[in-house]
């Protein structure tokens, strides 16, 4: 008697039914993204727009999320202090994996108008890995909507590959932290 | 009643009562500003303070690179008598130290460890002022001395995104202009607009 369940007909490797389920997981994962906020600047005016109903992303799948274990993708929104930065890659660590890094505004980019800050770094690639850039100053709430665009097509080209680079680089990264933050642990009144 | 002109002179005469004043104005008719001797702003703002002036709002630093001289600022507020008060004083640039107003106003805790921070002035009497509020791990004179440079410290610390030199497009075949100029004109004859 044939069996009622379905039985592919062809004999597909290992390696390819891996990368077959990893492609419908993509598929999944860049139609339901959920962003971790870490409004930083200015930039971050762009969002209200971009998530009521002048733009409404939730149209893409998208969402903010309250919490770094929950959310795909970090939403870093203009210029960073050491002092931020610090705990941003306390953030970035704490995410599952796979996570994207999208960067809003000249800041994160090239520092910006703060380029010659004491404070303010100049390269965000420099610490975390960036998957897209949305450049401006502050950029348009359209243009925003297009990097998330842009990211759902990396995801889909399988190119959002940042957080790979990150374990592959991580020494080249720990030690880029270093250099400008010391080290990356919080000591304050606070946390003592 | 009370008017804020009779409040401005009310200020006045309690002010140039109490200490001798080397320089005051008056801002607005809810501001004025009174340049004292260092070692009279205890005395005076004590004096402010049981006449009203409860709020300390603010106390910040001014740095007078030329005449070498740091000043600093205390803002007092009254909720009785709308008048802010500053309480202006000139200390030693190159060995700055102010006892703290602690005892006095208690919340100038915060503002003296940020004064030491951005300025490192002293305010002996503060048990944790040289304690570090807003900078992390800072290696350098304060950034808010007028001699600091922001720049050079920034080009030193922190690695700058290099650009390419030459981004435009040398090879006329890959200009994206042109192509784009072909398509434009494609389209338009398939509409069947503009006859070349
Ligand atoms: S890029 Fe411009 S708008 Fe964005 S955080 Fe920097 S200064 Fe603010």
């Amino acid at each position: 008697m044939k069996s009622t369940k379905f039985t592919p007909a062809s004999k597909l490797s290992k390696a390819e039914i891996d990368r077959k389920w990893w492609e419908v997981g993509d598929f999944f994962r860049r139609n339901s993204l959920w962003m971790l906020m870490y409004c930083t600047g200015c930039c971050a005016i762009e969002l209200p727009p971009a998530m009521t109903s002048a733009y409404d992303m939730e149209r893409l799948g998208m969402g903010p999320m309250a919490t770094p274990r929950q959310a795909d993708i970090l939403l870093v929104s203009g210029y960073l202090s050491l002092k931020t930065l610090r705990r941003l890659i306390y953030t970035y660590e704490q995410m599952s994996e796979p996570r994207y890094v999208v960067a809003l505004g000249s800041c994160p980019i090239n520092g910006g108008i703060y380029h010659d800050s004491h404070a303010v770094i100049n390269k965000l690639d420099q610490y975390i890995p960036v998957d897209v850039y949305v450049a401006g100053c502050m950029p348009n709430t359209e243009s925003v909507m297009n990097g998330f665009v842009d990211l759902m097509d990396q995801i889909k080209r399988k190119t959002a590959v940042g957080w790979k680079k990150y374990h592959e680089n991580n020494a080249w990264y720990k030690e880029n932290q270093k250099t400008s933050l010391g080290e990356v642990v919080v000591h304050d009144e606070f946390h003592e | 009643m009370t008017n804020s002109m009779n409040n401005i002179e009310f200020v006045n005469d309690l002010v140039k009562g109490t200490v001798e004043v080397v320089k005051s104005e008056v801002i607005d008719k809810f501001q004025v500003s009174f340049e004292i001797k260092k070692n009279e702003v205890h005395l005076l703002l004590t004096k402010l303070k049981s006449a009203g002036w409860i709020q300390l709002s603010y106390l910040s630093a001014i740095d007078w690179l030329e005449e070498n001289k740091f000043e600093l600022i205390y803002i007092l507020m009254n909720w009785e008598k709308p008048v802010y008060i500053q309480v202006r004083t000139k200390i030693d640039r190159e060995n700055p130290v102010m006892d703290s107003i602690l005892p006095i106003f208690g919340g100038a805790k915060y503002y003296e460890r940020e004064a030491h921070e951005f300025f490192g002035i002293a305010f002996p009497g503060n048990p944790d002022y040289e304690k570090q509020l807003i900078l992390e791990g800072w290696d350098d004179i304060p950034p808010l001395r007028k001699d600091f440079d922001p720049k050079a410290y920034s080009d030193k610390k922190f690695p700058q995104r290099d650009y390419p030199q030459d981004y435009s497009v040398k090879d006329p075949k890959e200009s994206k202009q042109a192509k784009r100029e072909a398509r434009k004109q494609r389209a338009e004859s398939l509409r069947g607009g503009k006859k070349q």
